[in-house]
């Protein structure tokens, strides 16, 4: 896996992830089906985005841990405009923040689920989407097993 | 454990020191110009320029006067625009255009006067809206650089995103709904109606707003801003100077920077738990508001508040922000009138970004300014001496008048 600056998927028109380089193991986790994240050598921390340093306790030492791919949907959106030709087939479309069970939330969008049925609560599951030949989009489903438990 | 931690008195707190107290209403705002619409003939350059001589024939100041220059990054570099002004400077700087950034700038421009670095500094602003070559055509599309949290590769896009996340989370934190914005928007329209310069003046009920199409939502297409072309100026020169100008001064009296870090995702209130926020009910400390120390006053001297309102639900983080009221009361706060231009608190007496129009902000504060004067015509609040520009990043400039 190779860094990339790619902007547009020409082919599709699709907007694609900037990689940067610090962010391979990431990206390469994804490719193999797994959610990869720094955790924090010093103080066991984790965290999102993807930087070079603890963000709890600013130590640089870390090593790419992978996590359950469980959380919660903490915040969500929904697009009515599209903004690009691509999105123009896919509105209206949420756009999640799902907060991990290991505590940092990412911005994603919910596949397997109506638009309507998004909620904040909701339990969902990691997801992982080939969007190119290189190129895996961490996502999330809902997660049929788990039992609805209140978030605030 | 791992908590990225919410300062709260750990730096003792704010104590307002000694320079602070000497420099109240030391400094003034002596002259203002502002271009606003659509000028699909000009260019960022003369945009700015046109604004400068407007802000030079307000202040009765000659181009020879003005011996500082801060410019943003929207339109021409600073050499460019000095070189076609024929302008030479002993202070020069530029900075980013965000609208967060502008009532810094402002201080900056007072900090300079005051410390005898410059006598008049000409904060110079010019936009085209669709230009292209300007800095931030493309800065909608980063992704994990940008200022919003857009991800361009999930669909989230725009500025829109940020305030839709934020206003979805204090919805959920503190009930209410999207209909709770539509009186900031009627509000603002009512104000832009009395303002010939305002870019949006046709009527808005209550019911037009809820007619507005969905853009991401809970904002509708009437809680968001339009982008147009402008130019802005302002001189900000000493008080003892500013007193011999064409208008009265109006006197910087306090001021406070952006507050930043995690806890402060833009476009949002502290507490929400937008991105990596914390969630809690958000409440200013003595910290958050050093300004009112500044300036000697409390919310309760302000007589009209200015605020970014690029989206609507940012007016009601504003309000909790400066604690003008209660977490998770602003939406009562703003319902009835109270912000209209004859209630307890007139906000966005021009219109605001949602109505006036979008110079970055820049004519958020020279309506603050104007107000301050007095020289508001229908849209005038009454006697209005201590006018506050505050949002919900911390920033805050406020304003005496002189009068």
């Amino acid at each position: 896996m190779k860094p990339s600056t790619q902007r547009i998927d020409e082919a599709t028109g699709r907007y694609l992830p900037i990689i940067y380089p610090e962010e391979l193991p990431h990206w390469e986790g994804l490719r193999a089906r797994r959610l990869v994240l720094q955790r924090c050598n010093a103080c066991h921390g984790t965290w999102f985005p993807i930087g070079p340093t603890c963000p709890h306790c600013m130590s640089p030492e870390f090593a790419w841990a992978q996590m359950s791919g469980r959380g919660v949907i903490h915040n969500y959106v929904v697009y009515h405009k599209a903004w690009t030709p691509w999105l123009e087939k896919r509105v209206p479309y949420a756009v999640i923040q799902v907060e991990l069970d290991e505590g940092p939330r990412l911005t994603t969008n919910l596949l397997d689920c109506p638009v309507g049925e998004v909620g904040i609560g909701l339990r969902v599951v990691a997801a992982y989407e080939d969007i190119t030949d290189e190129i895996t989009l961490l996502q999330f489903k809902p997660d049929i097993e788990a039992s609805g438990k209140r978030h605030v | 454990m791992h908590e990225t931690g919410v300062r709260r008195g750990t730096r003792g707190g704010a104590q307002l020191t000694e320079v602070a107290r000497a420099f109240r209403d030391k400094t003034a705002v002596a002259g203002v110009g502002m271009k606003l619409g659509k000028f699909p003939g000009q260019t960022a350059l003369s945009l700015a320029i046109d604004a400068f001589k407007l802000a030079l024939d307000d202040s009765g100041l000659k181009r020879e006067d003005v011996d500082g220059l801060i410019v943003l990054s929207f339109g021409s570099d600073y050499d460019r625009l000095l070189e076609a002004l024929g302008l030479n400077v002993r202070y020069a700087h530029q900075g980013w255009s965000h609208g967060r950034f502008i009532s810094p700038t402002v201080q900056f421009a007072a900090m300079a006067v005051a410390m005898g670095m410059a006598k008049a500094v000409a904060i110079v602003n010019g936009k085209r809206g669709k230009a292209f070559g300007q800095a931030g055509d493309t800065e909608m599309w980063r992704q994990g650089l940008g200022p919003h949290g857009e991800s361009p590769a999930y669909g989230a896009l725009r500025p829109a995103f940020g305030a839709a996340i934020s206003a979805q989370r204090y919805f959920h934190l503190y009930g209410g709904s999207n209909d709770d914005l539509a009186p900031i928007c009627v509000a603002f329209r009512k104000h832009a109606r009395l303002n010939p310069d305002a870019v949006r003046r046709d009527p808005m009920t209550l019911e037009d707003y809820r007619r507005s199409p969905w853009i991401v939502e809970p904002l509708r297409l009437l809680d968001c801003c339009q982008i147009n072309d402008g130019g802005s100026c302002i001189i900000v020169t000493s008080a003892e100077r500013a007193r011999d100008c064409r208008k009265p001064p109006v006197y910087i009296s306090g001021m406070q920077g952006v507050h930043a870090g995690p806890q402060y995702h833009n476009l949002a209130l502290p507490g929400l738990g937008v991105a990596q926020q914390k969630v809690y009910k958000y409440k200013p400390t003595p910290e958050d508001l050093y300004s009112y120390r500044m300036a000697g006053i409390t919310q309760q001297d302000v007589d009209a508040l200015i605020t970014y309102d690029a989206f609507s639900p940012l007016v009601l983080f504003a309000l909790e922000r400066f604690g003008f009221c209660g977490p998770g009361e602003a939406r009562e706060f703003v319902r009835n009138g109270r912000i209209e231009l004859d209630g307890e608190l007139p906000i966005n007496t021009s219109g605001g970004l949602l109505s006036e129009g979008h110079l970055s902000g820049w004519n958020l504060l020279i309506e603050a300014a104007r107000q301050a004067r007095g020289e508001c015509g229908a849209r005038q609040v009454k006697d209005a001496r201590i006018v506050q520009y505050a949002c919900f990043l911390g920033e805050s400039l406020i304003f005496r008048g002189d009068r």
